[in-house]
């Protein structure tokens, strides 16, 4: 079996001394797509900020395996994951600039992206902040496949979102997991869309992790006693 | 002819201003620091100009070191100051006190150093010639209009089009993406206080050569400074740019009707004006963005 790719042992993490999430175990194994779910406040968005390297461990490890390195692990953070005031061009721009890609890589990656979420080019060149929320989460996971990453973090990427855009935005990104061997940690409300896309899941519960195994083992009734 | 005099005036020193506007509304916007010191930069890097000048080393190396210390200033308040007092939490009005004292500490400094008394530097350049009938204007004050007025086209066309630029728009937006995108929290907020500091210079050395420094020159010029980026709208550099120009007209042409005590009082007044008119200010991301 490929080395898993991010590995999180005991891990402690919080704001100002006071943790919010404890002794959380986890594992990211390669091409697969790992839902992770919970009520708000369980900790998702720590744990996912911990393995992104943005919020420091209070205890515990994260650790990158399988010559992964932090350039090539992409997040797309929850709410409007866009510059207001910048062109979706300029945020592109940015996302390029900030992972140091140069010349004719540049325009190259743009075409990329531009060819996965095709719609991105009606408004590749109006200001993000005149975007709708559908809009704006498009830009947002687009600037994070600019990366070309091994691993997209994705945290909660229907907030705002109608279920059939929500349906149209996985689509694609689903398809570029199979193709690319792309490693996608998903954080999600929307349990039913998730889990469809999802080869494992994850339950988190006030701040510990409460259960995880394949979408099959996760029965109705099980749904309703963990969550 | 006299409102044409006043109105020529008015636009230097509204040039002048939107200089020294323009940096702190940069290093506010994007840093949200209230760089109340900004003032003690723009009397420090005046003052550097005024001694290596009157020293008799002349213009450019007057100038660069008005530069070097506006710039080594900035970074070495954010760096010592301001940066500590961020790290163990301490709220944005420990680091207006903080700020605030530093201007003070500065203009007392600057009064130990180079007396209480008015200093000028004089140049052919400031004398005033006759252009029309009963109007007089210098050539540095000609000079001055231009001067910032090619300094705020550079900021706006380095804002758009560099890496660094676009960064602190970025920083400006949303701190917290910005390390998300993988930029430089640290880089950009060094990039705004050394970029804010250095626009204070042209106006500080034009004041210099023009209507003279005392230490507390910088306290007025913050307060003008402040009231412009209240009035434009916080955060956005152009409103800040228009605001500053609306208070040297009305500060010089207010001179038609009120003593010149009262110049401080007419800026205030369109200050709280403007606050009860538009509270977001002419162009503040309520009404901009």
């Amino acid at each position: 079996m490929a080395e898993t790719l991010i590995e999180v042992q005991g891990l402690h993490a919080g704001y100002k001394g006071h943790a919010v999430i404890e002794d959380i175990d986890l594992s990211l194994n390669p091409n697969e797509v790992l839902c992770l779910i919970g009520h708000n406040g369980a900790g998702k968005s720590t744990l996912l900020k911990c393995m992104f390297g943005l919020l420091p461990r209070m205890q515990g490890n994260v650790r990158y395996g399988g010559g992964l390195t932090h350039e090539q692990v992409a997040l797309v953070p929850e709410g409007k994951g866009v510059f207001p005031s910048l062109t979706v061009a300029e945020n592109f721009d940015l996302g390029l600039d900030a992972a140091k890609i140069k010349g004719a890589e540049r325009a190259a990656r743009v075409d990329w992206v531009l060819g996965v979420l095709p719609q991105i080019r009606e408004f590749l060149h109006r200001r993000a902040g005149t975007l709708s929320g559908g809009q704006a989460q498009m830009v947002s996971i687009g600037r994070a496949l600019l990366k070309r990453p091994r691993v997209l973090i994705m945290d909660e990427p229907s907030i705002g979102l109608a279920p059939k855009l929500f349906q149209d935005l996985l689509g694609p990104i689903r398809a570029l997991q199979q193709a690319e061997g792309l490693t996608i940690l998903l954080v999600e409300q929307n349990v039913r869309e998730a889990l469809k896309v999802s080869d494992r899941v994850a339950v988190m519960k006030q701040g510990r992790m409460v259960w995880h195994g394949t979408p099959s083992e996760l029965s109705n009734d099980r749904l309703m006693e963990l969550y | 002819m006299l409102a044409l005099q006043l109105t020529l005036t008015g636009l230097q020193a509204g040039a002048l201003y939107a200089l020294t506007a323009v940096g702190f509304s940069l290093i506010f916007g994007s840093t949200r620091v209230f760089h109340f010191a900004h003032g003690a930069t723009f009397a420090l890097a005046a003052y550097l100009f005024y001694a290596v000048e009157a020293a008799g080393y002349g213009f450019v190396p007057g100038l660069l070191a008005s530069f070097a210390g506006a710039i080594a200033f900035g970074l070495a308040i954010d760096w010592f100051i301001y940066r500590p007092i961020q790290r163990d939490e301490g709220s944005f009005f420990t680091v207006f006190v903080a700020s605030f004292g530093i201007g003070i500490v500065v203009q007392n400094l600057i009064g130990i150093f180079f007396g209480r008394s008015f200093v000028t530097i004089t140049s052919p350049l400031s004398r005033a010639r006759e252009v029309l009938d009963g109007v007089y204007v210098a050539p540095l004050a000609g000079i001055a209009f231009v001067v910032a007025l090619i300094c705020l086209l550079a900021l706006g066309f380095f804002l758009r089009t560099t890496f660094t630029g676009k960064g602190l728009r970025a920083l400006s937006d949303d701190p917290e993406l910005v390390r998300v995108f993988g930029l430089n929290p640290r880089y950009l907020s060094a990039a705004a206080f050394a970029i804010g500091s250095a626009l204070v210079v042209p106006a500080a050395v034009f004041t210099s050569m023009s209507s003279g420094l005392n230490p507390a020159i910088g306290h007025h010029v913050m307060l003008i400074s402040l009231a412009a980026t209240i009035v434009g709208g916080i955060g956005s550099i152009p409103g800040t740019m228009i605001a500053a120009f609306i208070f040297g007209l009305a500060e010089n042409l207010s001179l038609l009707w009120f003593e010149p005590q009262w110049s401080e009082a007419v800026v205030f007044a369109i200050l709280f004006a403007a606050i009860i008119a538009r509270p977001s200010g002419l162009m503040g991301k309520s009404a901009a963005r």
